[in-house]
């Protein structure tokens, strides 16, 4: 009796620490997501930019060396392909649905022709992945401590922005023209207030996420590159924007139970359970589908999601 | 800062910079594609010449472009309709598997001989292709339903619930509808169940008729008939619909019923036409795909049928390249892409012109011309 209740507080344990694992990298991305729908922007092509963020995560990391360096090689892809993102987004006018779904399938084409031009038909190195790092005194907390605390560092970091973006929201004038853009471009504008300007930043943020969560993967969780390694992930992220309803403390807290229905389902997939795994994988985007249905409560996007702005 | 671009006091909408702007900009995809090459020591010229001849170079080639249009056509359609209603709709991944789900169920019931067993052979065509349509209808109706109904954002709803289907067709494929054997897949649909080809030693099958019927009709559809007339009203203007007497909700639930089960058909072709049998992770990217083509093709339904085969080719001939002459893939995915972004980013053109950095700006004075 006793022993069983030892191995079911180590299972508890080795669950939830696999679902902050799993919840770090789209909690990133959805992070970034939330400056860019805040602002009005549904960037759709989170899902491309993690990816070409893993890539050039992991191509610095094989060439230089440094898995430290490979990390931030993938913030500045992000940065890069916002500036392109906000040029069709806003400059362009291009329907954000449009160029979202079109610049996902673009950055597939692109990650495997940089990907086969670099690294040839070679089998990839594996890099040096950023171990786990155990922060003093806080890994000693029991329960917690082995849960949160002994994770790589782009977790803390990770948890550290989620607080900075909080206060970026809701306590900075930035986050408060940031939302007054989402919810009113034209009464923003009439407020002094340059929209594109201020929408670019949504992107550029945004794609900065998805850049660092495709490093994140490479980094600390996979150690290779391969085409199919983001798989939806990025779809993942817009879920938790939305089930964290636009709030970044919120959305942690969607990033671990989505974490955790997955790592359950990997669990189980062990212990040969009756409760098909399809349907824990399948879990966020029903809760997602629930949330945004309307049906139950109504989820308050922000007013002016997808919707172009032009200057008069 | 010079600035590059200068802002037209009007923005140009003549059909001939329309097709100007269209042209050029798939000229400069075509060029900047082609440049891809260049790195894995192919000539560009040569590589395009190679991958359209293996796409339309001859009758077995058209054939498999044939196939790969197909779907595209169909889920083309599916967009057209339900965008033109006024929804965003992206949720064609699901309906393709809706669709072939039910086309493969309606075909493996009775195994091991299949729809055949069960009732009159004549019967099998009108049950399975009307099984996948309302498949596809139903599976696209309820996101309809949460949009028009209860106000919920259909484009997020609808991209989540394409991974609710993918899971969905996986789950059916590794239990319920499983085959014996090591692969999460049905066993292979019986022959009767298959679409008959075109003609033998073509893979083109009569799917290819099928997206052919589909333009046609969804064409005559939003020309000719007040229905159809009614759901583009909707979507350029509800609030005017509304003031005209339309009924916005319904046309638009008309259109996403429709357009889910055009869609649905596509997976009808993918499995009774090429697949056999269903299998998890059949769709692949199809249902994005196809809503570029119809993007491409202006939401024009008669304009889809040659981006669909343009698109299709694409592929067979990409894939052709790459088994004779190693060349990547990939630099289809790209071409494919830059050509609806190069369109998007072209129309910047309609509103601002060019102006060279090293130009001279002259304000030429306004003087009163000598009449």
């Amino acid at each position: 009796m006793n022993g069983l209740s030892h191995i079911d507080a180590a299972f508890v344990v080795t669950w939830l620490a696999a679902a902050v694992r799993l919840a770090g990298p789209v909690l990133l991305a959805a992070l970034g997501e939330i400056y860019a729908e805040r602002a009005g922007v549904l960037n759709i092509g989170i899902e491309g930019t993690i990816l070409l963020g893993a890539l050039g995560s992991y191509m610095v990391a094989v060439l230089s060396g440094s898995t430290a360096l490979g990390f931030l090689a993938g913030g500045v892809v992000g940065l890069i392909v916002g500036l392109l993102l906000a040029a069709l987004y806003l400059r362009a006018h291009g329907s954000q649905i449009v160029v979202g779904i079109v610049f996902n399938i673009l950055a597939g084409g692109v990650a495997t022709w940089i990907y086969s031009l670099v690294m040839g038909n070679t089998s990839s190195p594996t890099i040096t992945m950023l171990a786990p790092y155990p922060l003093p005194l806080l890994s000693a907390i029991p329960g917690i401590g082995a849960i949160v605390f002994s994770q790589p560092v782009p977790l803390y970091l990770t948890l550290l922005l989620t607080g900075v973006a909080q206060y970026a929201l809701f306590y900075t004038r930035f986050g408060l023209s940031l939302r007054a853009v989402g919810e009113n471009p034209a009464a923003a504008h009439a407020a002094g207030l340059n929209v594109l300007r201020i929408r670019t930043w949504g992107v550029l943020l945004s794609c900065l996420g998805a850049g660092l969560a495709g490093s994140y993967l490479v980094t600390a969780q996979i150690g290779l590159f391969r085409d199919n390694i983001v798989s939806g992930q990025g779809f993942i992220a817009l879920a938790i924007v939305i089930f964290g309803r636009w709030n970044p403390v919120k959305a942690l807290v969607a990033a671990f139970i989505f974490g955790a229905a997955d790592a359950l389902q990997l669990s189980l997939q062990l212990f040969e359970s009756a409760l098909p795994p399809q349907l824990l994988l399948a879990l966020p985007y029903l809760l997602t589908i629930l949330a945004m249905s309307g049906v139950v409560g109504r989820t308050v996007q922000p007013g002016a999601l997808t919707q172009p702005y032009r200057k008069e | 800062m010079k600035r590059l671009l200068e802002r037209r006091l009007a923005p140009v909408d003549s059909p001939a910079a329309i097709v100007a702007i269209t042209v050029g900009a798939m000229l400069v995809a075509f060029i900047l594609a082609g440049l891809l090459f260049m790195p894995f020591g192919g000539n560009p010229l040569t590589a395009y010449g190679f991958l359209f001849r293996a796409a339309f170079g001859s009758v077995r080639a058209l054939g498999l472009t044939l196939v790969q249009g197909t779907p595209l056509t169909l889920i083309a359609l599916a967009t057209i309709v339900i965008w033109r209603a006024g929804l965003g709709y992206i949720g064609f991944e699901g309906c393709f598997l809706m669709g072939a789900a039910a086309s493969s169920w309606i075909a493996l019931a009775g195994t091991p001989q299949g729809f055949p067993l069960l009732l009159p052979h004549w019967l099998y065509w009108p049950s399975v292709l009307v099984a996948a349509f309302v498949a596809g209808a139903l599976w696209a109706g309820w996101v309809g339903v949460l949009r028009v109904r209860f106000g919920g954002n259909d484009v997020l709803i609808s991209l989540m619930a394409n991974y609710v289907a993918i899971f969905l067709v996986q789950y059916w494929v590794s239990g319920p509808m499983r085959a014996p054997g090591d692969l999460p897949q049905t066993p292979r649909l019986p022959t009767e169940s298959w679409l008959p080809y075109l003609m033998s030693g073509m893979r083109a099958h009569w799917g290819a008729a099928i997206a052919l019927f589909a333009t046609l009709w969804v064409w005559w559809l939003i020309r000719a008939t007040p229905a159809g007339y009614e759901i583009i009203v909707s979507g350029l203007n509800p609030k005017a619909a509304r003031y005209g007497g339309i009924n916005v909700g319904k046309r638009q639930m008309s259109a996403v019923l429709l357009g889910g089960g055009l869609a649905a058909l596509a997976g009808l072709c993918a499995v009774l036409g090429v697949q056999h049998r269903l299998m998890d992770g059949m769709s692949g990217g199809v249902g994005f795909i196809g809503v570029v083509v119809a993007l491409l093709a202006r939401l024009n339904p008669l304009l889809v049928i040659p981006t669909a085969l343009l698109y299709g080719g694409l592929e067979v001939g990409g894939s052709a390249m790459q088994r004779q002459t190693g060349l990547p893939t990939s630099v289809v995915l790209i071409l494919q892409s830059l050509l609806v972004l190069l369109i998007i980013a072209g129309d910047v053109l309609r509103y601002y012109r060019l102006r060279w950095p090293r130009q001279k700006t002259v304000q030429t004075p306004l003087t009163e011309e000598p009449s």
